[in-house]
């Protein structure tokens, strides 16, 4: 029922204005209407049961049809046409069967008066909110002119309160739609805000998925796993690769926590601790690599910040270096027993020419004394060179390690003298060595590596240096470094080659004009003990005036009330 | 009789070598050159005064004759001097041995040892 009225009552127009006024029209009508038809009841059933005058009765049948038809006919305007026509037809219509609903004497001064009062209230709402002064008008006109057809004072004070109520519907009529214009210019204004937003929202959301979608697509393609972890250590995205490399599900990383994932049957107990090491202390350690299902696998980690450098998560990256990694192992293992098999029959080499030079086997002259000494000579230097092919490889590998200890430092600088005192001399150069009176008298370290480190350097210095000396120190640098000094003067370094001899199998002259026997091992292998050794490495060189090199290391006294320091 | 001198080695030319140093000092010889035929050895006969023992072995390696001379009471007395290229073996059994001698080993360097080693008649 309601819904049927609601269609009867409903205008479809764009003008919202136009639309509540035919709207409230309709229901007027509608209302009118259902009047009309119980009037229409009431005299047709009073006359039947009563005795009415027939003329009076033909009237009020007459005009009562008549109201109906013509607001019929105005339902039809007003859906179909205008609004406007058919509520000036309505209010006309509603005047004149008013002017008609009683006798002149009480339409123009009594009782029937008040009802002109409707139409012209009526009109400010349903035909324009000026409109409530016509209808002011036509009613003082029909009040008028029935007050002279009657022969009585025109009542101008029924005129003058219709105009004062015009006036009155004009105004609160026109505050209303100005109100509702402002109300209507206020959802506007709102309307475009809403449509902007979503537009640009729409936009943002589509910007955001291109370029996530981009990311995936680079994400996906590269050949590195990637996991991502949120704040939480919760894993949030894991790339395509890290299926295949680590042969789990992707599903099964996703909403895992770290130390969940790293519980992994198939990562290597020993792996768990550095992995779950580097990601807790933020450490990225050079060549890292764990085991995961029998492969080996480099790992890098990476904390996330965004724009605000606030922590987002970290991201890990890992790379199948399995390969690489038998590669390195077989490359040792070689290195390895190469040198061994080496170092056996030069052993036999060795110890045979020192039994000449013994003269186990009878008596020798000078000259076979003399070629014995040079094959021992020769013997040592290929042993030496076999020995720092077996560091370097061993250091390649990641497996030399430095054995802390103490160590007394004089007992290393007699140790030098005894392996190059005697180069030093053939060459006629001087070796001299000092202690600073303030280093301690010993100190935590890996004597064959510090024992190494000289000899290497030295043997270095003495192999450049043609006349002069070779003066090593050790030094006391600050409270927490010493250093060891290897000067000589001999014809120094180019300063354009100083970047490059700590480089291996390098040698200044380069290859095609070397003069210098050797691997260009020594230099390499000093630099790298001393990075294994926390350490640092300087060089200083003038041309013709010859070059110090300057090793500082960690300062590491077996007691820590540093009772040995030496008295200066 | 002079004291024996064990070497089990199984580079011909090494254990000709050490075993000459060991002759120059005073010591009467005997050489091993496989590690099955040394464990052998170790059941019975004269107890050696030194054992000079390669780490790197055929058949039975140095580790475990090691680990038989360490249990055996005869060998209470005797001094062990361990040969090795490997300078980390070396380290590994510095503990149970008297000397540990990282190879090359020189000939000069072997007879100064063993001649210090050797009871002054």
């Amino acid at each position: 029922m309601r819904k049927y009225i609601e269609r009867i009552i409903s205008i479809s127009t764009a003008d919202p204005d136009d639309m509540r006024r035919r709207r409230v029209l309709n229901i007027l009508m509608l209302g009118t209407l259902s009047a009309a038809v119980v009037g229409l009841i009431a005299i047709v059933v009073a006359g039947v049961f009563t005795k009415v005058n027939p003329t009076d009765f033909q009237i009020l049948l007459l005009g009562i049809l008549g109201t109906i038809l013509g607001i019929l006919g105005i339902y039809q305007i007003n859906r179909r046409y205008s609004g406007r026509l058919a509520a000036l037809l309505f209010l006309l219509l509603l005047t004149a069967v008013f002017s008609f609903s009683d006798s002149p004497a009480q339409l123009s001064n009594g009782r029937a008066l008040f009802i002109f009062t409707l139409p012209i209230t009526i009109s400010s709402l349903i035909l324009a909110s000026e409109s409530s002064f016509l209808f002011a008008f036509i009613s003082s006109g029909i009040v008028a002119g029935l007050s002279i057809s009657i022969g009585r004072p025109i009542n101008i004070f029924a005129i003058i309160g219709f105009f004062m109520l015009a006036l009155v519907s004009w105004l609160s009529a026109r505050s209303l739609e100005t109100a509702l214009e402002e109300l209507r210019t206020i959802n506007n204004n709102l309307d475009k805000v809403v449509i902007d937003r979503t537009n640009a929202l729409a936009a943002s959301l589509e910007r955001e998925r291109v370029e996530a979608g981009r990311n995936q697509a680079i994400l996906n393609s590269i050949a590195d796993g990637v996991i991502v972890f949120d704040r939480k250590w919760n894993a949030m995205m894991a790339n395509p690769a890290v299926k295949s490399m680590l042969e789990v599900p992707l599903e099964w990383f996703i909403g895992k926590n770290f130390r969940e994932i790293i519980g992994h049957p198939k990562l290597a107990l020993k792996s768990r601790g550095l992995l779950s090491a580097m990601i807790e202390h933020d450490t990225q350690p050079i060549g890292f690599r764990i085991e995961w299902a029998g492969k080996t696998l480099s790992v890098s980690a990476a904390q996330v910040y965004n724009y605000q450098s606030e922590n987002m998560g970290f991201v890990i990256v890992f790379r199948d270096v399995t390969r690489e990694a038998e590669v390195e192992k077989l490359k040792s293992t070689f290195v390895a027993i190469v040198s061994h098999e080496l170092r056996t029959p030069l052993n036999a080499i060795l110890g045979y020419a020192e039994m000449f030079k013994e003269a186990i086997y009878g008596p020798m002259n000078d000259k076979q004394v003399n070629m014995a000494d040079r094959i021992i000579k020769n013997t040592q230097r290929l042993l030496g060179l076999i020995n720092d092919l077996l560091d370097q490889a061993q250091m390649e590998a990641g497996k030399l390690t430095i054995q802390m200890a103490p160590v007394r430092l004089s007992e290393l600088l007699d140790n030098l003298h005894s392996v190059l005192d005697k180069s030093a001399s053939d060459k006629g150069l001087r070796l001299t060595s000092e202690i600073d009176d303030i280093l301690p008298e010993r100190l935590n370290g890996d004597a064959a590596r510090l024992h190494q480190i000289l000899v290497n350097l030295v043997n270095n210095a003495i192999k450049f240096t043609d006349q002069g000396s070779v003066r090593v120190r050790l030094f006391y640098y600050d409270e927490n470094r010493w250093g060891i000094e290897v000067t000589d003067s001999g014809r120094g370094i180019p300063e354009s080659d100083l970047p490059y001899i700590f480089d291996t199998f390098r040698q200044v002259e380069g290859t095609a004009t070397r003069v210098h026997g050797g691997f260009g091992l020594g230099l390499s292998i000093v630099k790298q003990l001393v990075n294994l050794m926390n350490g640092d490495v300087q060089v200083v060189s003038v041309l013709g005036q010859g070059t110090t090199f300057k090793i500082i290391l960690p300062l590491v006294t077996s007691n820590p009330l540093q009772a040995n320091w030496r008295v200066p | 009789m002079n004291e024996l001198a064990l070497i089990i080695e199984d580079d011909e030319d090494l254990a000709d070598i050490f075993a000459e140093a060991l002759r120059g000092v005073g010591f009467e010889v005997e050489r091993v050159l496989d590690g099955r035929v040394a464990q052998e050895r170790l059941k019975g006969g004269r107890i050696p005064f030194i054992i000079l023992l390669d780490m790197h072995l055929p058949h039975v390696s140095g580790g475990d004759l090691l680990t038989i001379i360490k249990q055996d009471e005869r060998f209470m007395e005797t001094m062990i001097i361990i040969t090795t290229a490997d300078a980390r073996m070396g380290d590994m059994y510095r503990e149970q041995a008297d000397f540990v001698l990282i190879k090359p080993i020189s000939f000069v360097q072997l007879r100064d040892l063993t001649a210090r080693l050797k009871p002054k008649q």
